[in-house]
């Protein structure tokens, strides 16, 4: 009973969080429907909330019926419709399954590269470092397993190709996130700062790369690298057309098991997490905080690159510019929300892997740009780093922020 | 340590100044070495052309033309580097030589431009006009970072309030000349209503910071995060179907009468958009406030020492409210620029990092606004030579070329050009009783 | 002026910081208030300066009723504070500091009118000889001179009324002289000072009145003229005070921790440490006195691996570790009880039980091969509190909740749970309540009896001389003078702490 107490009253800020964020993100919604707005004057029903039937079905409109349109095509995009996974399964033909659970696939593929940031994120949090270079990191252990893939293509069986891949895009990513660690240890430089900029390095690193006839796709004048799926795969966990979900979702899950192994039952993550609360005591305790912050930032890098090597030669495919996207944002809002525990990060990006995936259908559907998600996410972070704002709004008793989200900067270190 | 210093008791003031020696001499060797590098490259590139020609009354007229060698620049280099290596060798740490930098570096890039440009003949009005353009959004975001930090603020969401700023000055602008027809009146409202947007986007991240003690870090990404999401989400819903409502009058550039028709000088420094003129003043303002009046004895204060200014009655948090608000202000009036004066109009995450290369050009120039001005200017100058370059189609990758403010924003941060202390007690939230 | 406290209470969540206080000061005349770490000193101050309201209560100045609402309330009704942490920006120069919220300004902008500061300041420093330099940046003036700018600061805004908290805690007993000659000449010409300090000589030195506070009330009053040192220690701690820890007589062994010619630079590269030696044997006290900055932290930094030191030669058991790092100096069986233990020696929101193994959980029986035995470090956890008495819920509490005694308790239960041969404790007792204090004194008995060398750092006159089989006194970076048996007495001690060699001459 008592555990259960707790996990509520910790599930608490987060769970509010991302239900504020929502309702913010609707009335965003509203306010920017100028044209169901405009109507008010003259019709309010038609401009706030309309239900009607065309061509027998129903059709919702209004600014408030945007909303409704909008997350509705997000939940069933994340989550697909029930009754037709029951008949599908019923009749047990597989396209119709396939088809039928391709929305619930489809949100843990997008699941997958943000359980790798988010633990990333989480790793480098814990130990006092702000690594907000996820998507960067993720890009160029994308890019280390495309090239690698690429030049080993033919002359090694598939099975070595895809270690050989996933080993250099996990070393790629390291080294990305090693820089900052680095930098910050010996001289200070802000992370937040560097991991931005190598963000923007390595965009144009990869675009870069990607003008590279070898790497790019035949034929193509945008810069795409060549599929890579012919040359290798990540398995699929269920094997029905259309299904992109493999063993990489595996993986994340037991690097999320690995992780929090790391942080709570070896000596390695009490020395980062020791660091990350306070680097002077570090130190006399006879730790090397330096050594802490360039391990934290390089097994971070190494995270997400691993996320962006299994996105290249497993669910994506290819190599192409925008493949981080919002990524990297997704993952600091995740890893707070989860509190900064890997089991949390696990919850977390199922959470906005249901909310990417479903945001596409919504683009799609109702016009509603994916963007609206990136925006939440900002509250989010908002909400679970100021509990006092869900405090107020909610009228709530909430508990205060984790002390390792209150205070990022350990005591004792630099500012920017 | 030896017997000799030990015989003689070490005074703090002794062995600071023995610290500094060392560090000038480092400097002044790193210097000569610069020199040295720039008589090598000259040896190779003599028999290479270099042609820069200056607009003497305006653009498009008269041209004074510069006609060397590459070589020859190089050695002008090098003899730059030499004086600069040879004063700071022989004042030692006496020597003020952050503004002596100058003397290496502008020759220095010249040179290196000519070296690129390999025999292309370039205009090198609007090479140096073209850097004061680029470096002013970033002038302006470094001036917001320096009020901010002085008062003991970290604003790492310089970039978020550009691109509200760029964003709102286009909406705004574009309706206002959609209703009035009138582009002055236009363009001023727009700017005011990015100052505005960007001012309380301000207030937010210092309410985060202040009221709810947000780290302050934590506060500045969330603003950043939610500036790209909101302002992408507005863009794809509303200004991408309406084109109407991101089609802004532009800023044109504006002859300032008597100093435009100096010679030279005028088409480089008086011949430029407002926003430059704007930045020049805000520089000197800004300087002045800081330095001479007892708002910036307060502001500076704050941001030492908190608790010093409190303890005779100063109201910190009040002061920290207001440079974070001022430097809203500030970074909204950057973000306009982008918006009205380069692109002519909203285009997603258009700020491209400037906030963060504000940031570096802060530190780079040491928290002061002439120092940071200067230090812009070499961002500046760099995003220019990209654009001449790539325009000349000069066989340098443009995206290498685009990384360069990236990475010296890094090498700047990571303080391996002169490491500067910034306030003492920027980021570190302050208890009022 | 006449200043008059009447009845004044004051509540912090959990404590009566001050309980229906009333205390009274005349017209050119010194209060000197008295009373330990915590007995609610500060927070009457932080009242007086108009930076905390009182729950109830009333200060009158010159018999009218005035009511403090923020700083500037208590500065213009003539209060002037000189706190224990100096208030002035360091990159500011003297004129900037002492004007900083009294500015004048000459024009609409609002530019700082500094030549008028200027002219003040220095008319200031002449009329009370506190010879100031008005351009000097205060980061470059010696602790001293600070105390002088902060005197100027209070004046300038034309204080009647100054109150100095603790301000001999920085400075040589030879300043601490000027101090008083300030003071009163200040009194002299009017000013009515209140000064606040712990140390029992200093207010029967210059007070012209003393008022004793003892757990937020007023304990006693007493006349410099004919009140004894006991009679206020008294009523300071309310009963006999144990001046000396129980123990019997040293039994020197080996030498355990050797220190020869050391010489050490502090963070700003000036020479803190000037060649110290020094030899700790097993089974003795050695307590290192003097004023905050002679070079103690210094030192002990070097000592324990945190600082390398410039030269000189430095020995624990035999092994040299001029070149050590702390977790090499740990290992050597040194336990280590640092000065600041909220920033060094815990890890605030980590639990008790990862407090506990903060510097040994890399070794048998925490760890193997770098995986914990969370069975092994809870039972030792568990062990540590039960044998230290460390009040706290449970193991699994966070170390930053527990209060000051008990966080002191948890470094030293850690630093005493591995075998040790030399302990070296710097500032062991600061800011411990008197119970907190003699436990730990007895442990550090306990640990010499066992055998182990002890170093002990303090600034507390009556802590070394309570402590310490040897007292080293150390200034300017030198030990100038290794006190025993009778010759250890508080005269001999401040004559050695202000740089008098002991005999009389003045060390180099």
């Amino acid at each position: 009973m008592n555990r259960l107490k707790a996990f509520l009253r910790r599930a608490a800020v987060p769970a509010l969080s991302v239900v504020t964020a929502l309702l913010v993100g609707a009335i965003v919604i509203v306010l920017t429907d100028f044209e169901a707005l405009a109507k008010i004057g003259s019709d309010p029903a038609r401009a706030l909330f309309w239900v009607e039937t065309v061509n027998g079905k129903t059709v919702i409109s209004g600014a408030l019926g945007g909303v409704v349109n909008a997350y509705g095509a997000m939940l069933s995009g994340a989550f697909g419709d029930p009754g037709r996974i029951i008949t599908a399964l019923q009749t047990g033909k597989e396209r119709d399954i396939a088809t039928a659970i391709r929305p619930l696939t489809e949100t843990l593929v997008a699941t997958m590269p943000l359980i790798f940031t988010g633990l990333a994120v989480a790793i480098s949090f814990r130990a006092g470092m702000f690594n907000i270079g996820g998507g960067g990191q993720l890009m160029i252990g994308a890019l280390g397993a495309t090239i690698t893939a690429i030049m080993l293509a033919g002359q090694v069986p598939s099975p070595v190709i895809l270690i050989a891949a996933l080993t250099v895009a996990t070393l790629a990513g390291g080294f990305w996130g090693f820089i900052p660690g680095f930098l910050k240890a010996r001289t200070g430089a802000h992370e937040v700062i560097t991991t931005i900029m190598l963000n923007y390095i390595a965009a144009l690193v990869v675009f870069f790369a990607l003008r590279s006839p070898t790497l790019r796709a035949a034929g193509s004048t945008s810069p795409v690298s060549k599929n890579l799926s012919p040359i290798v795969d990540v398995p699929n966990i269920i094997n029905l057309p259309n299904i992109r979900l493999d063993y990489g979702f595996v993986v994340a899950l037991l690097m999320a098991v690995a992780v929090s192994w790391l942080l709570f039952r070896t000596t390695k993550g009490f020395e980062l997490r020791a660091s990350g609360f306070n680097l002077t005591a570090a130190r006399y305790a006879g730790m090397s905080a330096g050594g802490s912050m360039m391990l934290a930032m390089a097994l971070s890098g190494a995270l997400a690159g691993m996320g962006g090597g299994f996105m290249v030669i497993g669910t994506v495919g290819q190599l192409t510019l925008d493949l981080s996207g919002s990524i990297g944002f997704t993952a600091i809002a995740l890893a707070l929300l989860a509190g900064l525990r890997p089991s949390g990060v696990v919850m977390a990006a199922l959470l906005f892997g249901a909310l990417t995936n479903g945001g596409k259908l919504m683009g799609v559907q109702s016009g509603i740009p994916f963007d609206l998600l990136v925006f939440i996410m900002a509250l989010v972070i908002m909400f679970v780093a100021a509990p006092g704002l869900i405090r107020s709004i909610w009228r709530v008793k909430v508990a205060k922020p984790a002390p390792e989200i209150a205070a990022v900067t350990p005591t004792g270190a630099p500012t920017v | 340590m030896t017997a000799a210093a030990v015989a003689v008791p070490a005074t703090g003031e002794g062995l600071a100044a023995r610290r500094a020696l060392r560090d000038a001499r480092i400097r002044g060797v790193a210097f000569a070495v610069l020199g040295v590098i720039a008589v090598y490259l000259a040896t190779s590139s003599f028999a290479i052309p270099a042609s820069f020609s200056l607009w003497i009354q305006q653009q498009g007229g008269d041209s004074a033309v510069l006609q060397t060698t590459v070589g020859t620049l190089w050695v002008v280099a090098a003899v730059g580097s030499a004086i600069v290596a040879a004063l700071q060798l022989i004042r030692g740490a006496a020597f003020r030589w952050r503004p002596w930098l100058f003397v290496v570096i502008a020759p220095w890039l010249l040179a290196l431009l000519a070296n690129l440009l390999s025999g292309k003949p370039a205009i090198l009005t609007n090479v140096i006009a073209g850097s004061l353009e680029l470096a002013t959004p970033i002038a302006m975001a470094a001036l917001a970072g320096i009020l901010s930090e002085r008062s003991g603020m970290l604003n790492i969401a310089l970039e978020g309030k550009m691109l509200i700023g760029a964003f709102t000055a286009s909406v705004v602008s574009s309706l206002v000349y959609i209703t009035t027809g009138n582009v002055l009146l236009a363009t001023i409202v727009g700017v005011a209503a990015a100052m505005a947007a960007a001012g309380l986007t301000g207030l937010l991240l210092a309410w985060l910071g202040i009221r709810h003690k947000v780290d302050q870090i934590i506060a500045g990404t969330v603003i950043n995060i939610g500036a790209i999401g909101i302002t992408n989400f507005i863009f794809l819903r509303v200004l991408q179907h309406n084109t109407e409502f991101n089609s802004p009058p532009s800023v044109e550039p504006m002859r300032l009468p008597l100093l435009a028709d100096l010679p030279v000088i005028g088409p480089i420094l008086f011949s430029a958009k407002p926003y430059v003129y704007v930045g020049y003043i805000l520089v000197i303002f800004l300087t002045y406030m800081i330095y001479r009046t007892r708002w910036g004895l307060r502001l500076r204060a704050s941001g030492e020492k908190p608790a010093a200014a409190g303890t005779v009655g100063i109201n910190v948090l009040a002061i920290r409210y207001r440079a974070i608000f001022f430097a809203g202000l500030i970074s909204g009036l950057a973000g306009s620029y982008l918006s009205l004066a380069t692109a002519g109009s909203f285009q997603m995450e258009m700020t491209a990092g400037k906030g963060f290369i504000g940031l570096a050009a802060m530190i780079f120039g040491a928290w002061h606004p002439i120092g940071a001005f200067f230090a812009a200017l070499v961002f500046g100058f760099a995003d220019a030579v990209q654009s001449l370059l790539s325009i000349l189609g000069v066989g340098v990758a443009p995206q290498l070329l685009a990384s360069v403010p990236y990475v010296v924003t890094i090498v700047v941060v990571a303080g391996v050009v002169g490491r500067v202390r910034g306030p003492a007690s920027a980021g570190q939230p302050y208890e009022q009783g | 002026m006449r200043l008059e406290l009447r009845d004044i209470s004051k509540r912090f969540p959990g404590v009566l910081a001050n309980d229906k206080i009333s205390i009274s000061a005349d017209r050119g005349k010194v209060l000197g208030m008295l009373g330990e770490n915590g007995a609610g000193k500060t927070t009457l101050m932080n009242i007086l300066s108009g930076l905390y309201k009182p729950d109830s209560g009333q200060i009158f100045i010159d018999g009218e009723e005035r009511v403090f609402n923020d700083p500037v309330g208590a500065i213009q009704a003539g209060v002037g504070m000189v706190h224990q942490h100096f208030m002035l920006v360091p990159v500011f120069d003297v004129v900037e500091a002492v004007a900083l919220g009294a500015e004048t300004v000459k024009d609409a902008v609002g530019t700082f009118d500094r030549a008028a500061a200027r002219k003040r300041i220095v008319e200031l420093s002449e009329q009370y000889k506190l010879d100031v330099d008005p351009d000097a940046k205060i980061q470059s003036l010696p602790v001293g001179v600070r105390q002088r700018v902060e005197i100027i600061k209070a004046l300038y805004r034309h204080s009647d009324i100054l109150v100095l908290d603790e301000p001999s805690a920085v400075l040589t007993p030879y300043e601490t002289e000027e101090l008083y000659t300030i003071i009163r000449s200040l009194a002299a010409s009017g000013t009515t000072v209140i000064f606040i300090t712990h140390k029992l000589n200093e207010v029967l030195e210059v007070a012209d009145d003393i008022v004793v506070l003892r757990r937020g009330r007023v304990a006693g009053k007493a006349d410099p003229k004919t009140a004894t040192r006991q009679q206020l220690a008294n009523m300071m701690v309310g009963r006999d005070v144990e001046l000396i820890v129980p123990k019997g007589p040293a039994k020197p062994g080996e030498v355990v921790l050797h220190l020869e010619q050391v010489f050490v630079r502090d963070d700003r590269l000036e020479m803190a440490v000037n060649g110290v030696d020094l030899d700790v044997r097993a089974g003795e006290i050695v307590a290192i006195a003097g004023v905050q900055g002679n070079g103690q932290t210094e030192l002990v930094e070097a000592i324990t691996g945190l600082r390398s030191a410039d030269s000189g030669s430095i020995t624990i058991g035999g092994r040299h570790v001029e070149k050590s790092s702390p977790r090499g100096v740990s290992d050597l069986g040194v336990a280590h009880i640092p000065e600041d233990r909220g920033r060094d020696g815990l890890i605030n929101p980590m639990t008790v039980a990862e407090n506990y193994i903060l510097d040994s959980y890399h070794k048998a029986p925490y760890s193997k091969n770098g995986v914990f035995d969370l069975k092994a470090v809870r039972e030792r956890a568990a062990q540590g509190v039960k044998d230290f008495d460390i009040r706290t819920p449970s193991i699994d509490t966070t170390a930053g909740s527990l209060s000051g005694g008990n966080q002191q308790k948890v470094v030293v239960a850690r630093e005493f749970s591995v075998p040790v041969q030399l302990v070296i404790a710097a500032q062991p007792t600061r800011g411990l309540d008197v119970g907190s204090i003699e436990y730990i004194h007895r442990r550090l008995v306990e640990q010499r009896d066992a055998g182990a060398a002890i170093l002990i750092v303090s600034t507390e006159l009556d802590e070394v001389l309570a402590v310490g089989d040897r007292i080293a006194v150390m200034f300017d970076g030198r030990i100038v003078g290794i006190l025993t048996g009778d010759d250890a007495t508080y005269e001999n001690l401040g004559l050695l702490m202000g740089g008098a060699s002991f005999g009389g001459g003045v060390a180099a």
